[in-house]
């Protein structure tokens, strides 16, 4: 368990995953302008392939690292006795909770390297985000999710989302809500224990 | 019942098909599904695993938040008294449900632990 304060970005990692291809294609780009001015396989390489390569990262490297993260962290908590009651797989926060130790495991998709297992008793509020909007016929939602508070640094994630607005009893957004809603719940229960065993309630 | 009307009465659960006849309730019963939580759904069809995970509850507000629920129906025929049970698993979501589909027993698998 560490204390530390929660960072869902690591800027470093953020930078260099978008801007490192554009520094090999510039570099590789004047490779190729001052020793292959007349063209030619060298200049088709040194121009060709780093815009493959970087297209290729950026589509499936950082999906990658987090696949692998995720499934690094799985391990690491099962090496240390966390027991995974429930976990939520979103697309850029993976969150775990022991409930009856009391305790969170977060790992988030631009933060990648940096797991944080903390007491769940620094969760200070959790709720549920329906996002419903519109009025009448038109009422609906785009996104479902839940957030919470942790040292004061809100955290959201989703468990529906749509490019399109639903109406607000379409399954999906059902299951979204439900998701949210037993999330909510998970966080509370896994609070109440933390808060049970330091002796805080 | 015009000709349109009791030929679809052939599809719906509560129709006895020997007497061509609607049957009447004759038990009702929430239970929750506790070991079945939201996104993990799958039909069953074996009265044997309800047997074991279905638990009464008195109200929908019993069932906590992402828990599956599941009415029975029990129907009997007032003509012939065949009896058969219908459960209809479903999520509660605040106000709303999401209904999975409905199971039918017709031979009286489940009867004995609607009634116990």
């Amino acid at each position: 368990m560490n204390q530390k304060t929660v960072k869902k970005i690591n800027y470093v990692y953020l930078l260099l995953t978008i801007l490192l291809p554009i520094a090999l294609i510039a570099l590789l780009g004047f490779v190729g302008y001052k020793f292959f001015p007349d063209g030619g396989t060298g200049a088709v390489i040194c121009f060709m392939l780093p815009t493959a390569l970087s297209v290729v990262w950026w589509l499936f490297g950082p999906s990658t690292i987090w696949k692998l993260r995720k499934k690094a962290m799985e391990q690491q908590l099962d090496q240390q006795g966390f027991t995974r009651n429930q976990t939520f797989y979103g697309s850029t926060h993976t969150v775990v909770v022991d409930i009856r130790k009391g305790v969170i495991a977060l790992l988030f998709f631009w933060n990648p390297f940096e797991s944080f297992i903390i007491p769940a008793s620094r969760v200070t509020k959790a709720w549920t985000d329906d996002g419903a909007a519109g009025s009448g016929f038109l009422r609906g939602t785009s996104r479902v999710s839940f957030l919470f508070l942790i040292d004061g640094i809100k955290l959201r994630v989703d468990t529906f989302t749509s490019n399109q607005r639903w109406k607000m009893n379409d399954e999906h957004v059902l299951t979204g809500i439900s998701k949210a809603d037993m999330w909510v719940q998970v966080l509370a229960e896994a609070k109440e224990a933390s808060e049970l065993r330091n002796g805080t309630h | 019942m015009g000709l349109i009307d009791r030929w679809l009465r052939q599809y719906q659960d509560d129709w006895c098909r020997s007497c061509k006849c609607a049957m009447e309730k004759h038990r009702k019963q929430l239970y929750a599904l506790p070991n079945v939580s939201v996104g993990h759904y799958v039909e069953r069809k074996e009265p044997d695993y309800y047997k074991k995970n279905l638990h009464p509850v008195n109200r929908k507000a019993d069932i906590p938040s992402g828990m599956y629920a599941c009415g029975a129906i029990q129907y009997r025929c007032p003509q012939c008294g065949k009896r058969l049970t219908v459960l209809d698993p479903f999520l509660p979501v605040r106000d709303e449900e999401k209904h999975e589909g409905n199971i039918v027993f017709q031979a009286g698998e489940l009867d004995d632990f609607l009634w116990r």
